[in-house]
């Protein structure tokens, strides 16, 4: 219900193609790569999607996280903007379920691009690489899942950052700063890659099973809560209104 | 005389915005890493790069790479916002008021804020390198000539790319496709620095300049001369189209 | 001499016409209401004399002056009042008024005076978009008056005010050409509200002058009809009603669009 109305409200604001012109600009980095400097790339001795993640996805996450940020101040602005939010306040619906109807609208808008970029890594893997279509689509979808699960975090928290600032300057200054300091922490500390922007630059391939696991695990727990987090600031904040 | 008020009143509008905050916070979190990192710069030897040199070229690396273009597009934002929220533009536009000299006002005032960033980030390079110092017991401190020199240099590369900033602000009125371009626009300078052609895209202008300038400090890395010739031109024209197309379209929506 | 003149003005959005060749008479030194329900293209008219939108058919005049030749030069001798709300919400009221002054380079001290005008002197250190509805739209006011220009265009002044405010605001408008020697054009969708601040009447409905003169002309003009003539809501009432079912079709259309405007005009009261 809360998800369709929200869907509704997105109407002429662009925000899926938004995400779809992100995901294939993002998909282009592997292949303009490749096209240009392929020998470098083909010589190395490693899976294809290893090479392709390790060489892209630094760029490629940083066109996600910043088209996520993007997209959660959208979601918000659309309510500030004409005040929209105190019609919504004033009707019978929790705050919690506005928000949990946004997050739902961001994670299939972010799993499109992922989509894309995993075609984009399948499309660069069969042409410049020797390996079975089986592989490529096998280690593409686990490692774009894994980077997906990784940015749930990211995600959240953008859009909670989105719904605590009126302005639209405010929510997108704090998300790029986000984004900033996770490009500034030091890569090898696990401790500091656990920042909800730092986590979707851990690339799946090459890493050990138990790292994985303890990624997986972070990454559901900063989610949840993240969610609960916003869920006592909503209820705290009328209290203050 | 009449252009400076506009000017004026531009600063006036974006009283209370907090954006100074954000300038200093992006400003805070670029230096910090820096001053507890200080020991890095002494492992530099494969580089050739003096430790008080690679302590001032990482951290203006960072700056001009992502968060001085990313704060800049989040500048234009605020500019435009202010003034479709409660439709003050109507206002505007209902006054004597030429609209390009309103539009060319407001590139000032992204101008004035950019300058404001350098400047900040200059004074934070000094306090930065002054703890820096302190802590490693090494001095990191280059002269105030050349550091100022280059933050002026670096910002004059930047003009190019605070007018495409502005069109797209201007001209893309979907916010979404307005913030999401100014920002997408930013990674790909990676990519476009190691090209023959990175002067046909403004956003890595700054970010090139400075790696020529690594290079020319660092004695291992390779030498690449600044060329103005394609440059000074392509950014010239690039700069103008821009900054007429902006005043061409501002306000043209409201008064359809 | 005539202030305003228009020769078959129209404003057509696509498919729709907003307003449909009218040509009006604003006399100088009058205060002229101009009337009509919601939707019928008051604001329209009023944006096109202000540039904020291109008429697609005729032309008009301001003080002998062409739109748009003269655009910066007709906005300098006319202070303007919107119907929706513009302003900045993060200056004060008077940092709001501040910007307009130093745009049409007034003294420092006209934006006292406006503000005493308007009743705003108290709240002028408050940020406007904690304003209250009323308080915004003195606001608005308080920046046409702002350096006392010779033409006033005002849309829907009263809206929003409190009785009161709604007396205060309308001697004031009925002064102003008297006090400032200013002539005053002012939109309503009330003609008793008309009838006590203005010399002139302008009726508009679907984008169409249905009728220009002074009150007693209507009067006569209504009389003659055989309208309602003792009370002027009915009278109006009746004019309006006369003209939608002659249009016919179309009415159903409007009504939909007005009931869509009071809702957001609603929506703007509560904040």
């Amino acid at each position: 219900m809360s998800l369709y109305t929200e869907f509704r409200k997105l109407k002429r604001t662009c925000f899926f193609p938004a995400f779809a012109a992100g995901g294939v600009l993002s998909a282009a980095f592997p292949v303009l790569n490749m096209a240009v400097r392929s020998e470098l790339f083909t010589a190395i001795n490693a899976p294809a999607i290893q090479i392709l993640m390790e060489n892209n996805w630094e760029m490629m996450v940083m066109l996600n996280l910043l088209l996520l940020i993007t997209g959660a101040c959208i979601l918000y602005h659309i309510e500030y903007a004409e005040n929209g939010i105190q019609k919504m306040q004033a009707l019978p619906l929790r705050e919690a379920s506005l928000f949990f109807g946004k997050a739902a609208l961001l994670v299939p808008a972010f799993a499109l691009m992922a989509v894309i970029e995993a075609a984009s890594l399948i499309f660069c893997g069969a042409r410049w690489f020797n390996e079975s279509a089986g592989t490529l689509i096998s280690d593409a979808a686990a490692s774009l899942g894994f980077a997906f699960l990784l940015t749930l975090p990211a995600l959240i928290l953008s859009l909670m950052i989105s719904s605590l600032c009126q302005n639209m300057w405010t929510m997108l200054g704090i998300g790029v700063l986000c984004v900033f300091t996770a490009s500034m922490l030091p890569a090898d500390s696990f401790l500091a890659s656990l920042f909800p922007y730092a986590m979707p630059f851990q690339i799946l391939p090459g890493m050990e099973t138990e790292q994985i696991t303890r990624y997986c695990i972070a990454a559901a727990a900063e989610t949840a809560v993240l969610g609960s987090a916003e869920l006592i600031i909503l209820k705290t904040r009328r209290l203050f209104a | 005389m009449k252009f400076i008020s506009l000017v004026r009143v531009e600063f006036q509008k974006i009283r209370r915005s907090k954006i100074l905050l954000i300038l200093l916070a992006a400003t805070f979190i670029l230096w910090l890493p820096s001053v507890i990192n200080a020991d890095a710069h002494f492992h530099m030897q494969d580089i050739g790069i003096t430790p008080e040199n690679s302590f001032f070229i990482q951290g203006f690396m960072g700056m001009t790479w992502f968060i001085s273009p990313a704060v800049m597009t989040v500048c234009t934002v605020l500019i435009t916002q202010t003034e479709r929220t409660s439709n003050g533009i109507l206002k505007m536009l209902a006054l004597p008021v030429n609209t390009a000299g309103l539009a060319m006002a407001k590139y000032v005032v992204l101008l004035a804020l950019s300058a404001l960033y350098f400047l900040l980030n200059t004074g934070a390079y000094y306090i930065s390198a002054a703890i820096a110092s302190a802590t490693q017991s090494y001095d990191f401190l280059l002269a105030p000539g050349y550091v100022l020199e280059q933050a002026g240099y670096l910002f004059l590369s930047s003009l190019p790319m605070l007018a495409v900033f502005w069109l797209i602000a201007v001209c893309i009125r979907t916010p979404v496709f307005s913030v999401g371009i100014g920002l997408a626009s930013i990674v790909p300078s990676v990519l476009f620095i190691n090209t023959k052609i990175w002067f046909l895209y403004p956003m890595c202008y700054p970010f090139y300049v400075l790696t020529v300038e690594y290079g020319r400090l660092a004695e291992n890395m390779a030498d690449t001369q600044l060329k103005l010739v394609p440059w000074i031109p392509a950014a010239a024209i690039i700069t103008i189209i821009c900054l007429a197309a902006a005043c061409l379209s501002f306000g043209r929506a409201e008064r359809k | 001499m005539n202030m305003i003149e228009t020769k078959k003005l129209a404003k057509t959005y696509s498919g729709f016409t907003a307003v449909n060749g009218i040509s009006l008479h604003v006399p100088k030194g009058s205060v002229y209401g101009f009337v009509g329900p919601n939707g019928a293209g008051k604001s329209t008219t009023m944006k096109m004399f202000l540039g904020l939108t291109r008429p697609t058919a005729g032309s008009f005049t301001i003080n002998n002056m062409q739109y748009p030749q003269d655009r910066v030069k007709i906005l300098r001798n006319v202070g303007s009042f919107i119907e929706a709300p513009a302003f900045y919400g993060n200056l004060t009221g008077e940092e709001n008024l501040d910007i307009i002054r130093r745009i049409l380079r007034l003294p420092k001290s006209s934006v006292t005076d406006a503000l005493e005008l308007v009743g705003l002197t108290e709240h002028r250190r408050r940020l406007a978009k904690k304003y209250s509805l009323g308080m915004k739209q003195r606001l608005g006011l308080a920046g046409a008056l702002l350096g006392r220009p010779p033409i006033l265009i005002l849309d829907e002044p009263t809206n929003g005010l409190d009785p009161v405010g709604i007396h205060e605001i309308r001697m004031l408008i009925r002064s102003l050409p008297e006090k400032f020697d200013c002539t005053v054009f002012v939109s309503s969708h009330l003609l008793s509200e008309i009838e006590l601040m203005a010399d002139n009447i302008g009726i508009l409905n679907h984008g169409r002058l249905l009728f220009e003169g002074t009150l007693e002309e209507l009067k006569e003009d209504a009389a003659m009809k055989g309208y309602p003539t003792d009370n002027l809501e009915d009278m109006f009432l009746a004019l309006i009603e006369d003209d939608n079912s002659r249009k016919g079709s179309n009415r159903k259309n409007n009504s939909k669009r007005d009931s869509r405007k009071t809702e957001s005009s609603r929506k703007g009261g509560a904040r």
